[in-house]
């Protein structure tokens, strides 16, 4: 049962191909890192994947329904939010409201027009609090938060509404050495428990030690596309990233030596 | 300089110099409506070059015919050059632009004071008469003035009607210290906005506390829209009741002899109107 | 007790005072000690029913929808400086009922005013719109204004060549916004279109909570953004197009009232609406008695008196952003 499948995506720019004939399966369960050089179409192929940008070749089915080749109804656009959720890069908020409030946001798609939370909703969103650490911090304002909590908020409304794929633009971005490891063990751990976890990513030891696929995308093409012990040696690392590099380590204290 | 003081001035430079050229002035251009209406009356069209063109529309229109045959101006300096005027009369706003053109060009102008009595009516037809050569026809329109007004005093003994000049928007009712005042008393009424001088503001729940008989609507620019007549509707104006009056507000606003005939007028319509106030 | 409603019920209060002043208030207040007959007695309630009721009922539907559409403005666009004026909605609504003054069209028919006034708001909104509708909300702000300065040469341009001097001064005064003198003529021919757009207003609520993640996230949480936008564009020309067309160009109540109330309720753009609406009636309510009690001639005008005190408010709404802002 394939949860995600691309065909052939592609997607032009102002004259420069930004995706080139890109095909992709993802099933539950999987935590797949995408890795690749700046510029190499990582942020638009998880936009398409995810429903928000349309190729202009090329087709996405996401449980089962088409995303692409057609409009999407308003119906169709909040079954979609249930399904999956996104999170951009830098992702933000722009008025200081208080963080149980942003995670609150992620029930959007299951909320009727009018009227607040009900007691199951607030019990979800206490859950989420509670799973990214943030129950102490509920009614602080967000645009007070540091980095790394801001981004745990993000994912914590990301999470409330219980969605099967999570789509994440560079998580890990801006984060220091131990926020950096707590999401990625966060995103490897829902991956475990069923989710479909796709994360564009820089840090490549991170994608070595915890993903279950790595994507490597070079100028729009995928360059491969399997378990990140095959795809990340050194001859494609030093294809994809001009650098001469090397795999150090095993099992879980592997690491890249650039 | 003040300007009373500038037009004092003015005055005393016009005079000389009008009284100096022994020729009575041929080609008079006049930018205030008030002074088109005087000249209409003191001078024969021949001797009009031309008149302000709110003379055809605004004027009274008794004089319209005479009016039309005069060639009109909007009041910019090079219309008034290109007239060739050798005397040019005007109201209180004149520009300095026009002023020191005037000057350059050697064209005496004469600007006249505003006036709101009788007496001012009286002082501003003999300046007027003087400066164009026609005292002798002043007097004469004074005295029919005069005549009016002793008629009009004969029967003081009605009683007073209580009038407001509201047409609508409120924001200019005419005060004390206002031709349209003037006119009114003389007509044997009592004029309402009078508890200010010059323009008054009254709402409708002023108009309704004020208890008046009648309401007198300007008639200005008739010709073409204007707003206030919408707001005459309201219903607790119609719930009242009131007698209305229309009457050409321009010139009631000019402080010339024919303001006597104009109270006159008005005091047959007020006695129409009479029998029957709310 | 939710945040916010110990704000809204304070502000109830403040209403039902106010309201009760306002039909206290007018310079027949006299009569209300006690008439001294029957003739009087009628006058007062001729006075109440007919001129103060009327009054205080528009200062209320005003109000709350310029309140109301301030506030979804400031969620739509993210920015604390959006008021409806800025879609062209105001001047739109200014043009359509200058061209009615000055066609002579509101001398024959009393409603062409507020009416043509409606259709000038729905062509200026229906512009910007069609200007900006597609790309993000920069070029929308940006569309609304040029769409604004077009209507406002259209105005000016009625004024130069108006063929009655009176008009233009007319027109003038209209522009500047009041209440005075109106009657349950206007209330029934705005309350429609007021009730009607506020209704739209209201049902953004959710995609503005959304909006506040960004256009991208917003959508990924289902919301559609084009349908939005349409939504707060044709809302905001009904309602603020209406009471512009019956009041005249009143502004800063729409920039104010959200300002106000925002912190008390946590920030939250869909949390802000109901209390921007009831915000924006009392602002408006106390202005219009303000013009009343004020002992000026020629009254002071509404619009005026809400220039006078909103704009030093955006100055230092400007200050404070330039010393938060990075």
């Amino acid at each position: 049962m394939t949860l995600l499948a691309a065909v052939d995506l592609r997607v032009e720019r102002a004259g420069r191909v930004i995706l080139d004939g890109i095909g992709v399966a993802a099933q539950p369960g999987e935590f797949i890192a995408v890795i690749g050089p700046n510029g190499a179409g990582k942020s638009t192929l998880l936009r398409v994947l995810a429903g928000l940008q349309s190729p202009d070749r090329g087709g996405v089915t996401l449980g089962g329904k088409e995303l692409t080749g057609r409009t999407l109804t308003s119906e169709d656009l909040r079954q979609l939010a249930r399904l999956r959720a996104f999170l951009p890069q830098g992702a933000h908020c722009e008025w200081p409201i208080a963080v149980e409030r942003l995670v609150g946001l992620g029930l959007t798609p299951s909320l009727p027009a009018l009227g607040d939370f009900t007691l199951s909703d607030r019990a979800r969103i206490d859950a989420a609090l509670e799973a990214c650490d943030l129950s102490t911090q509920r009614q602080q304002p967000v645009t007070t938060l540091s980095g790394g909590e801001l981004a745990r908020a993000m994912l914590a409304r990301a999470l409330v509404g219980d969605p099967e794929v999570l789509m994440v633009d560079e998580p890990l971005a801006g984060l220091d050495p131990r926020h950096t490891q707590d999401a990625a063990r966060r995103l490897q751990q829902l991956a475990a428990g069923g989710k479909l976890v796709i994360a564009s990513v820089h840090d490549l030891t991170i994608a070595l030690r915890r993903a279950t696929r790595v994507w490597a995308l070079k100028e729009g093409r995928l360059l491969a596309d399997g378990p990140p012990p095959s795809v990340m040696t050194a001859e494609l690392l030093r294809e994809l990233f001009d650098l001469e590099a090397s795999v150090a380590g095993s099992g879980a204290r592997a690491y890249i030596d650039f | 300089m003040s300007l009373r003081t500038l037009s004092a001035a003015m005055l005393l430079a016009a005079i000389p110099a009008v009284c100096m050229a022994a020729e009575p002035p041929r080609r008079i251009v006049s930018l205030n409506l008030c002074v088109d209406q005087l000249l209409l009356q003191l001078v024969p069209n021949g001797r009009i070059a031309s008149l302000t063109w709110l003379s055809r529309t605004e004027g009274d229109p008794q004089l319209l015919p005479l009016a039309f045959a005069v060639p009109v101006n909007h009041g910019g300096a090079e219309e008034v050059l290109a007239a060739h005027p050798d005397l040019v009369i005007a109201g209180r706003f004149t520009t300095g632009t026009t002023r020191r053109l005037l000057q350059s060009a050697g064209v005496p102008l004469l600007e006249i004071e505003p006036a709101s009595d009788w007496e001012g009516i009286r002082r501003t037809t003999r300046q007027i008469a003087e400066a164009v050569h026609a005292s002798a026809r002043g007097e004469e329109l004074i005295a029919a003035m005069d005549a009016d007004l002793a008629r009009l005093h004969s029967r003081q003994d009605r009683a007073p009607v209580r009038v407001i000049g509201w047409g609508g928007s409120g924001d200019d009712v005419p005060g004390r210290d206002t031709v349209f005042n003037t006119i009114l008393e003389a007509a044997g009424a009592i004029n309402l906005g009078a508890r200010d001088k010059g323009p008054s503001s009254f709402d409708i729940e002023q108009v309704l506390l004020s208890h008046p008989q009648v309401l007198m609507r300007g008639a200005t620019y008739a010709s073409s829209p204007a707003l206030r007549n919408r707001i005459a509707e309201h219903p607790a104006l119609r719930a009242q009741g009131y007698r209305t009056l229309t009457y050409p507000e321009a010139v009631y606003g000019c402080a010339v002899p024919r303001a006597a005939s104009l109270a006159v007028q008005l005091a047959k319509e007020l006695d129409g109107l009479r029998g029957g106030s709310p | 007790m939710k945040r916010g409603t110990r704000l809204v019920m304070v502000m109830s209060a403040m209403l039902l005072v106010l309201a009760a002043a306002s039909l206290a208030t007018g310079r027949g207040g006299h009569l209300l000690s006690g008439p001294t007959d029957e003739a009087e007695a009628r006058l007062l309630r001729l006075i109440l029913w007919e001129l103060r009721l009327p009054r205080l009922v528009l200062a209320l539907l005003v109000g709350a929808a310029l309140g109301l559409s301030g506030a979804v403005l400031q969620g739509l666009t993210r920015n604390p400086l959006a008021e409806p004026g800025l879609l062209g909605v105001s001047s739109g609504a200014a043009l359509g009922a200058v061209i009615a003054i000055y066609t002579g069209l509101g001398f024959l028919w009393s409603l062409s005013i507020p009416l043509l006034g409606l259709a000038g708001a729905f062509g200026a909104t229906a512009l910007t719109l069609t200007l900006g509708g597609g790309g993000g909300v920069l070029v929308l702000i940006l569309a609304g204004a040029a769409v604004s300065g077009l209507m406002l040469a259209g105005t000016a341009l009625a004024l130069n060549l108006a063929p009655n001097p009176y008009a233009a001064y007319e027109i003038t005064q209209w522009m500047m916004g009041s209440l005075a003198d109106r009657s349950w003529h206007e209330v029934l021919l705005a309350a429609p279109f007021v009730l009607a757009g506020s209704a739209l207003l209201l049902s953004t609520g959710r995609g503005l909570d959304a909006l506040s993640l960004g256009e991208l996230q917003a959508t990924s949480l289902g919301v559609d953004l084009a349908r939005l936008r349409r939504r707060v564009l044709l809302g905001t020309a009904l309602a603020v197009g209406a009471a512009t067309a019956v009041t005249g160009a009143i502004g800063f109540i729409g920039l104010l009232a959200p300002h106000l109330v925002r912190a008390r309720v946590g920030h939250q753009p869909g949390r802000v609406l109901w209390p921007a609406a009831l915000c924006g009636a009392l602002l408006l309510l106390a202005a219009d008695l303000a013009t009343r009690v004020v002992p000026l001639q020629p009254e002071l005008k509404l619009g005026v008196l809400t220039a006078l005190v909103g704009t030093p408010f955006f100055l230092w709404l400007v200050w404070r952003m330039k010393r938060v802002a990075p």
